[in-house]
């Protein structure tokens, strides 16, 4: 019985969900593949692997309500120099349209992408994880507008592309979906911003797909920063082509509870990836991040990093998977994951998964978890600095390696919004 | 400007102090030799508010306030300077950054105004002149990779920067070759004044050649057994310790 009642509510949920996000506007794509995806797989549990650490039952009761009229959403980073999209709960708002023609560049909503370029847009729409997740299934049963970056072989954005993901107070549910195409050769950089309201406490369940062709090169630096006690599930599929180059770092700066799926498949032979990642949780706050490397040609690089903190009674969650398939030969593969533990009852869960079927392979993984080396803490408070100051000084060595790739506008942001959570400032 | 007196400690069940009394004048320099495991070290980390040892009886008076009550920063703002026996690595932390932070939270919990930029860089390459050291390893993560001479010339540029009343020097001379030594004791001496006390604590003899001190006290068993002059470095390093340690030590009166 107990099973009967559990799809009963898993379903009642994707109802609920797609009820709000379909009255609030959904893009025009075909979407009944992942419908039946959302009727056939199974709702995550504790005792599904992938969701052994990462507890979503909370979300089964959530109660969402439709949208109000919310304020627009406050501008970030205003210094920054980027061409800006923002978005509200799953709705374009504001930013300049980029349109030079149906082999030009495009930067604009993915709703406006669709009305002019539907063969250029459609095809971006990989659902390889709709296949496979309840809640991404979920959210390409109804997707809702996002940022598209086009850009045509050959070129080259001028500005980085920020686009910027509000989440307004209120039990809402968000499904955003994301588009960025590099083609052969060309290069861009952009910036994904997710943000809530300090009274959100909805689910934000969003999708972000890449291509970045032959050897063309994408930069993205992803922060999240969402406070109030809003739920954040991210999919995240990039697929690279050969020679290409892509850099993924991702700052978790503040979120109530959050699980980011990140899968990269190098399409080709000698694509490099480099992926980075920080976060913090603290009080009773929850941080998952799910990576997946799939090397699937030779001469294949991939750099990951993934680095961070847990404090007071929050869990960390990593979980790293780097497959190597048959005759991706000479490949190179690093992961690294440290942690630190700042509280007695702060939880860590971190797990390396290694799968090789290729014979000349080089791969490492380390993962560390730990406490403030005490030694060093005293020896920063004997020359006079104060208990929170050695702290923050620790904690920004610490995740140095990670916070520096970002630009130093993001860098600072994100320390700030660590320093300002644990007291530090 | 320093009186312990009577001073018992342990770090968890093993009581290393066993009733040690010593005064300090400002201005002056005492050495504390004695062998292995007699306690030298387990003082100089209770004068700089190291947490793991337990003060279970007697008291440690400084410029007339209760040392004992404070914590390792509040004594470092009181201007008690500990040149670590190993000093500690932190990668990721740079020298210069670590040593303005630290300045200037000095100053700011002194109510003094901070230290401007172009003062505070003049005063690291008076002092870095001061111990020879390069400007590479100022602009290092705080004692990585550093060598083991680089590593207390570090110390002493520290400390020359922080201008301490008191500094605590817990075997600076360990792991030095000549040269280094003659350059860490040059720092300390031109470091001397009427007001700056200097607690040396070491194994040899040796860089009491250097860093002459006013008096020189043996530490055995957890308490002063023998002070004298500087004659009596001298005379340690040629007879050993048995000759003092075996004696009874005297009464606490």
């Amino acid at each position: 019985m107990s099973a009967v009642a559990t799809s009963t509510k898993e379903a009642a949920l994707a109802d609920r969900v797609l009820d709000s996000v379909r009255q609030q506007g959904t893009l025009s794509v075909p979407t009944a593949e992942a419908e039946a995806a959302l009727e056939s797989l199974p709702y995550p549990t504790s005792r599904l692997e992938r969701w052994k650490y990462t507890r979503v039952a909370h979300l089964l009761g959530l109660e969402v309500t439709s949208a109000n009229d919310a304020p627009s959403p406050e501008k970030v980073m205003p210094s920054l120099d980027a061409h800006r999209l923002t978005f509200s709960g799953g709705q374009f708002v504001e930013g300049d349209i980029v349109d030079e023609g149906p082999e030009g560049c495009f930067v604009g909503p993915v709703s406006i992408a669709l009305e002019r370029y539907p063969e250029r847009v459609q095809s971006l729409m990989d659902r390889s994880f709709a296949k496979k997740e309840w809640y991404a299934a979920l959210q390409a049963s109804a997707p809702q507008d996002g940022g598209c970056i086009l850009v045509p072989a050959g070129s080259q954005l001028e500005r980085p592309v920020l686009l910027h993901h509000h989440m307004a107070s209120g039990t809402m549910a968000a499904q955003p979906q994301h588009l960025i195409d590099i083609a052969k050769e060309g290069q861009g950089e952009a910036i994904l911003w997710y943000d809530a309201a300090q009274e959100a406490t909805g689910l934000m369940n969003g999708a972000l797909n890449v291509e970045v062709g032959d050897h063309a090169k994408l930069s993205l630096e992803i922060v999240q920063n969402e406070k109030g006690a809003s739920s954040h599930i991210g999919h995240l599929h990039f697929t690279q082509g050969h020679h290409s180059e892509l850099t993924v770092r991702t700052a978790t700066a503040c979120a109530h509870w959050l699980r980011n799926d990140l899968r990269i498949v190098q399409d080709g032979e000698h694509a490099v990836s480099t992926f980075h990642g920080c976060y913090l949780p603290n009080g009773q706050q929850f941080v998952d991040h799910h990576t997946r490397i799939d090397h699937a040609h030779p001469d294949g690089r991939s750099d990951e990093l993934y680095k961070g903190l847990a404090a007071d009674r929050a869990t960390a969650v990593f979980n790293g998977k780097i497959l190597v398939h048959k005759d991706a030969q000479r490949i190179e593969a690093y992961q690294s994951n440290a942690n630190l533990l700042l509280g007695e009852k702060a939880s860590m869960f971190s797990k390396p998964e290694l799968e090789i079927y290729a014979d000349d392979v080089r791969c490492s993984h380390g993962c560390t978890t730990g406490q403030f080396d005490a030694e060093a803490l005293f020896y920063l408070r004997s020359r006079g600095m104060t208990e929170t100051a050695a702290h923050n000084l620790l904690v920004q060595a610490f995740l140095a390696e990670v916070l520096d790739g970002f630009r130093p506008e993001i860098r600072d942001y994100v320390h700030n919004v660590y320093a300002q959570r644990l007291g530090w400032s | 400007m320093l009186k312990i007196d009577n001073l018992h400690a342990r770090i968890d069940d093993t009581e290393i102090l066993k009733g040690l009394s010593l005064e300090m004048g400002a201005g002056e320099v005492h050495a504390i030799m004695g062998p292995n495991g007699s306690g030298k070290s387990t003082l100089a980390s209770i004068l700089a508010g190291r947490e793991e040892y337990e003060v279970t009886e007697g008291s440690i008076t400084f410029d007339g306030v209760n040392l004992l009550e404070l914590d390792a920063t509040e004594r470092a703002v009181a201007g008690i300077f500990l040149a670590f026996q190993y000093p500690v690595e932190i990668p990721g932390v740079s020298n210069i950054n670590f040593l303005r932070s630290a300045l200037n939270s000095i100053r700011e919990q002194r109510e003094e105004d901070p230290l401007s930029g172009k003062d505070f860089l003049a005063k690291v390459k008076a002092c870095a002149q001061l111990v020879e050291l390069d400007g590479k390893l100022r602009d290092r993560s705080v004692n990585e990779g550093f060598s083991g001479g680089e590593k207390k010339r570090n110390e002493i540029f520290q400390m020359a920067m922080l201008e301490p009343k008191l500094a605590v020097l817990d075997e600076t001379d360990s792991g030095l070759d000549i040269d280094a030594l003659r350059i860490v004791s040059h720092g300390v001496n031109s470091m001397r004044n009427d007001q700056r006390s200097f607690l040396v604590i070491t194994h040899y003899q040796r860089l009491l050649d250097h860093i002459v001190p006013d008096h020189v006290h043996v530490l055995a068993g957890g308490r002063i057994v023998h002070s004298g002059g500087k004659e009596l470095a001298l005379e340690l390093e040629d007879k050993g310790y048995d000759w003092i340690v075996d004696t009874p030590a005297p009464e606490q009166a």
